[in-house]
């Protein structure tokens, strides 16, 4: 919302000498951010009113003319000006050198110099209305039309924010911040908030009275959405323009101004914040009713709209049918006219939610329907009455009010509301005296009576629409006026009863940072909504995952179910610029089943789970290289993050994995999750270009973390331990687990070994085809002496003769 | 051949003092006492001598031989500790080989920042699901039905879900207030909890505005508490996240769920709060908002308002680690680019 700071003034007096950056910085400490303090008159820097003293053609250029501009002073300028509309003796706007300027309203700004044009020396430039910020206020007919401020009757020299009244101060206020203050939605609501804090006199706006005495009347049919509605019918207006101070304020205020008629309406509701609204009287048959409208019952609006309306709307009508959307908009036919003589004018109250569902369902959000929607209270009516009828009988003086009627339903009374004060003063957390207490509340229209512990307190009837309605609210009346600022922080007591300990979410934090700071791997967000292409791609199939209504984009509706699809979108767009990485993500997945909720029997929400997902992609390590570094991350990960061990089983082969590179992860017989290479297929439906990409995904729900670590300790080797390579050759297929189960299984190829473990394999040249050679390393020691190296010997070779026998190995010749 | 002797002597002495190397040493050895050393040829010479000198000349060079192996030891020490192994070319300047390559998301870094300061302050860390009922993301909350602030959250409601009863009709999360309840309803109080996560807005993303971002939110409930205790909580998150002491402000702001409410706004960290283009020249920031949990809010929760009260916080994580890092594209959190993430380890 916009306001101006010279039309506030209109009623409370701010000292001429206030520091505006203060005040602004005052009501947004108090009451509503204050975006913005803009001294408007800099809009209009080195802008001067110049009369054309003679207009020349320009010696190479049809279009343009060169004026002799006289702007004060004595001094006469050449100006060279393309406008249709020059005359010798206008007075135009002249933007000097320094100005900033917008070519025909359009663009960025640009600041004037002299220059020549087409040859021709030119002073600036004579500007349109748009060219300076000014096209709603001065609305051009046509194109390259000049602004002619022949009308303002001021000297060649003029500095032009004094000739139009510039010489203000705005203030922009964020709409967001007084969504629960409707008494704020005009300059008199601001005004009363700004005496409010500094104590100043707040105007008031007299009632306007009358005694005129006709059958002239209002029927409210539906007193549920209308709690009040004035009706005034008038004779002797007609279609004008309105003054331009008028129309200069509501032009500050951030609307257009349009007819006399139409200004006073839209001027009342930027003073008072109540919208009005002005009928064609000629137009009404019979009197006004005010009720719901009928299903199917059509209305068209001004802004050409026809809407077909539903019972939940509500219309004002004649007999003949609805004339306008209550609070919203006016109807096409009857609102004001070119030949409009007598008007009714609406000064009315409508129920808020309701003017909220009109408005949202046929999209018309209004200056109207934004300020009922907030609950204005039926007593601003008095006010916006009031002020109306100021400015017609202003405007018109030949008026003649020939009706009035002022259907009250409901006169609303001030919120009473008691407070302890030894309760206010707990929630403050400082003692404030009874008369400072009742000095800030009665600042405010508040009334106060405070009886030993019990102040009583009845809200003013602009803050009794919901606003006020708690002693909390009271509380924090009474604390912002103090000025929050103005509180010392007090420490919080508290008891402790032991230490905080919640296995769960520290687990979830070792494994990030065992991934991240010992693995090596890079954490990333993704959102999550999956593209359909990696949905494809990835999972196949889209059975049991949820959608959302309104997605981001069409192609990305499904929210995931699995890390997978985004992790591979990131390895691919990763890929550019690098060629070897490991990512993981860590995130909610969610699952079109087992509805439930454990808060609240009436609600269902879906299955919900967390997963740790990790992508490793490479194009210069080997798959084999890729699937130990991965599994490797996986297998060392219980040990590191202290949870329960899992294991690697091969009973599922997932979707999206190689034919033979792919485990399933166990923990307690159930699956928790998989790992394994991206199949061909599937990494190029990706876009995956030179990359090998090894995935994992696990449930990090079902991980169980232990309750304390489980390390043991070992004593260490009295007697030396050898470790002994021996490099075998076995069948392609022979699997390293049951090589190490026929070394170190139940049955101990030699009593003298303490372990057994893989160095590497190898296939390839000097191997035959068909087998693949195995480097072990064993571990051989005794726990009673030293071993000879005879005994060593001895001892691996009890194990490669064991390993001759039961795995068909034979040891390498070459 | 006393003179001699000593001749040789101080002559090795000399050498031995010069030898600048190992080398250099070995063959001073060499060349007085070894099997053909000057010394040692000497030693061939005694059986030459007149018996009566024999006894003495022996000794001294026995002695001689000794103090040059002596010295010459004493010096291959001293050339050993003045030694390198390498080159004296070895480029130290040499980047060293980085330990590990990975690292933590830069709001993931924030969240667990905070998590230790509140932890060391006796808060427990809460997390909820994302998916949740209009129920929890506006009626729990003290938003009237039709409210407009309802409105000001633009909200993903899951296909199929997205009609009917409030109980019924479901969206990703708005934001975290809702969970907060939830909290409430199932643990007894006092209450003191943080609970981080990430909520989803329907809008259009720019710069400054995405689709998916993080909060932080931190509560406290209890018989005693007025929201002047919410300050420290403030102070605590900001000092924490900055390293310093940073000036902030409470002033007056509207939230359906507090009462009262503020804005929290911290002074601007790049221009010091003289004003400038980040803070649009007030030197102020809205960080977050606060207040004291509505009585609606505390009775949806199973509380009695007249006994209980609190303090609430909501903490824009991404505002705060783009204020912390100087980050100018608020996308670039969920891009999953490395570029990016690389450079917060």
């Amino acid at each position: 919302m916009k306001l101006s700071l010279s039309w506030i003034k209109d009623y409370v007096n701010i000292p001429e000498d206030a520091d505006l950056k203060k005040l602004a910085y005052d009501l947004t400490m108090s009451t509503v951010e204050v975006e913005d303090v803009e001294e408007l008159a800099r809009r209009f820097d080195n802008m001067l009113v110049g009369v054309i003293e003679k207009i020349e053609p320009h010696p190479n250029a049809d279009r343009l003319r060169v004026c002799k501009v006289d702007i004060g002073g004595g001094e006469i300028k050449d100006i060279v000006c393309g406008g249709i509309n020059l005359k010798e003796g206008m007075r135009v706007a002249v933007s000097c050198p320094g100005a900033v300027v917008r070519w025909h309203g359009e663009g960025e700004p640009v600041v004037i110099k002299n220059s020549k044009l087409r040859g021709v020396e030119s002073y600036g430039m004579i500007c349109a209305s748009d060219e300076i910020g000014l096209g709603e206020l001065f609305p051009a007919e046509q194109e390259a039309e000049i602004l002619d401020l022949s009308a303002f009757d001021v000297p060649a020299g003029t500095f032009l924010a004094d000739a139009l009244d510039m010489n203000d101060i705005l203030l922009e206020i964020d709409n967001k911040s007084m969504t629960n203050r409707p008494d704020l939605w005009g300059h008199y609501g601001i005004a009363r908030e700004i005496a409010a804090l500094y104590d100043l006199p707040l105007k008031e706006i007299k009632p306007f009275e009358t005694d005129v005495q006709s059958d002239f009347r209002v029927e409210i049919e539906a007193p549920d959405r209308c709690t009040r509605y004035i009706g005034v019918e008038m004779s002797g207006v007609s279609v004008k323009p309105s003054p331009y101070k008028m129309q200069n304020r509501i032009w500050k205020a951030g609307m257009r101004p349009i007819n006399a008629l139409v200004d006073i309406t839209n001027y009342v509701m930027l003073a008072v914040g109540n919208p009005t609204h002005a009928f064609d009287a000629d137009n009404i048959t019979d009197h006004i009713v005010v009720r719901h409208a009928s299903e199917g019952e059509k209305l068209l609006l001004l802004n050409d709209n026809e809407l077909t309306l539903c019972e939940d709307d509500l219309v004002i009508t004649d007999s003949e049918g609805p004339v306008a959307l209550a609070g919203v908009m006016g109807g096409a036919k009857d609102s004001i006219l070119p030949k409009t003589e007598r008007v009714i004018l609406e000064v009315a109250n409508f129920e808020a939610a309701g003017i909220r569902r009109t408005a949202l369902r046929y999209d018309t959000r209004t200056e109207a329907s934004s300020r009922y929607e907030k609950a204005i209270d039926p007593e601003r009516c008095d006010q916006a009455l009031a002020l109306s009828m100021h400015y017609f009988k202003e405007l018109y003086p030949e008026l003649k009010v020939t009706g009035f009627c002022d259907n009250y339903v409901k006169k609303l009374e001030g919120a009473q509301i008691d407070v302890s004060l030894t309760w206010l003063e707990k929630r403050l957390g400082k003692h404030l005296t009874d008369d400072e207490i009742q000095g800030k509340l009665e600042k405010l229209g508040f009334e106060v009576q405070i009886d030993g512990d019990n102040m009583h307190v009845t809200a003013p009837t602009w803050r009794s629409t919901g606003d006020i309605s708690i002693k909390d609210d009271v509380m924090e009346e009474v604390a912002r006026m103090y000025g929050y600022d103005n509180f010392d922080a007090t420490a919080f007591t508290t008891s402790f009863t032991g230490a905080i300990n919640q296995k769960d979410k520290s687990l979830v934090r070792n494994i990030k940072e065992y991934l991240a700071v010992r693995c090596g791997m890079q954490e990333v967000y993704t959102y999550p909504w999956m593209n359909d292409v990696f949905v494809n791609a990835v999972l196949q199939n889209t059975d049991g995952i949820l959608r959302l209504s309104t997605p981001p984009a069409p192609d990305l509706g499904y929210i995931r179910s699995s890390l997978l699809p985004n992790l591979c979108e990131a390895v691919v767009k990763n890929e550019r610029y690098f060629n070897d990485f490991s990512i993981f993500e860590e995130a909610q997945v969610f699952f079109d089943k087992n509805y439930t909720s454990v808060y609240d029997e009436t609600e269902s929400l879906p299955e919900q789970r967390r997963h740790i997902g990790a992508a490793f992609a490479s194009s210069v390590k080997d798959i084999n290289t890729l699937f130990r570094e991965a599994k490797g991350v996986l297998e060392y990960m219980p040990r590191y993050t202290h949870m329960e061990a899992y294991e690697f089983r091969k009973e599922e082969k997932p979707v999206w994995a190689d034919n033979v590179v792919w485990l399933n992860i166990y923990l307690d017989d159930q699956k928790i999750g998989d790992m394994g290479l991206v199949a061909k297929k599937v990494s190029m439906e990706c876009g995956v270009k030179n990359l090998s990409v090894m995935l994992f995904e696990l449930d990090t729900t079902k991980l169980k973390p232990l309750k304390s670590r489980t390390n043991k300790f070992t004593h260490l080797a009295e007697y030396p331990e050898t470790d002994y390579d021996i490099s075998m050759l076995f069948d392609a297929d022979a699997a390293w687990h049951d090589i190490y189960d026929a070394i170190m299984g139940k049955k101990k190829a030699s009593a003298l070994l303490k372990d057994a473990s893989f160095v590497d394999e190898y296939r390839g040249k000097q191997i035959p085809s068909g087998k693949k050679s195995v480097t072990i390393r064993l571990t051989i020691g005794s726990d009673e002496k030293t071993l000879t190296s005879q005994e060593i010997e001895s001892a691996a070779n009890q194990v490669m003769k064991k390993l001759g026998k039961k795995m068909n190995a034979e040891l390498r010749t070459q | 051949m006393k003179d001699k002797i000593n001749g040789i002597l101080s002559e090795a002495k000399n050498k031995i003092s010069e030898a600048a190397s190992e080398g250099e040493l070995q063959n001073v050895k060499s060349a007085y006492i070894g099997k053909q050393g000057a010394l040692s040829l000497l030693m061939k010479e005694i059986p030459t001598l007149d018996v009566s000198l024999r006894p003495e000349m022996g000794k001294l060079l026995n002695q001689a031989k000794n103090e040059v192996k002596d010295l010459i030891d004493e010096k291959r020490v001293e050339l050993k500790l003045k030694a390198s192994e390498v080159s004296p070319d070895f480029d130290c300047s040499v980047p060293g080989i980085m330990p590990s390559g990975g690292g933590l998301h830069p709001i993931t870094q924030m969240c667990y920042d905070l998590n230790d300061a509140f932890r060391s302050m006796g808060f427990e860390i809460f997390e909820e699901d994302e998916i949740t009922s209009e129920m929890y993301a506006f009626d729990k909350l003290n938003f009237p039905p039709n409210h407009p602030a309802r409105e000001s959250m633009d909200t993903y409601w899951l296909e199929g879900h997205d009609s009917g009863s409030t109980n019924e009709k479901l969206c990703l999360r708005p934001h975290l207030t809702g969970g907060s309840v939830r909290y409430m309803q199932t643990h007894k109080p006092p209450y003191r909890f943080v609970y981080p996560g990430r909520v989803y807005r329907n809008e259009t993303t720019d710069a400054h505005h995405e689709r998916a971002f993080f909060q932080y939110e931190a509560l406290i409930v209890d018989k005693d508490i007025t929201f002047t205790s919410g300050k420290v909580m403030i102070n605590s998150i900001l000092s924490k996240v900055f390293g310093r002491d940073v000036p902030v402000r409470m002033r007056s702001g509207f939230f359906p769920f507090v009462e009262p409410g503020f804005e929290i706004d911290m002074q601007c960290q790049v221009c010091g709060g003289k004003g400038c283009s980040v803070c649009k020249h007030v030197g102020w920031i809205e960080v977050m908002p606060g207040g004291s949990p509505h009585p609606n809010v505390l009775r949806a929760a199973g509380l009695d308002p007249d006994e209980y009260t609190g303090f609430y916080v909501n903490i824009g994580l991404d505002r705060l680690v783009m204020m912390r890092y100087g980050v100018d594209d608020v996308r670039l959190f969920h891009s999953a680019d490395l570029r990016f993430l690389k450079q917060f380890r």
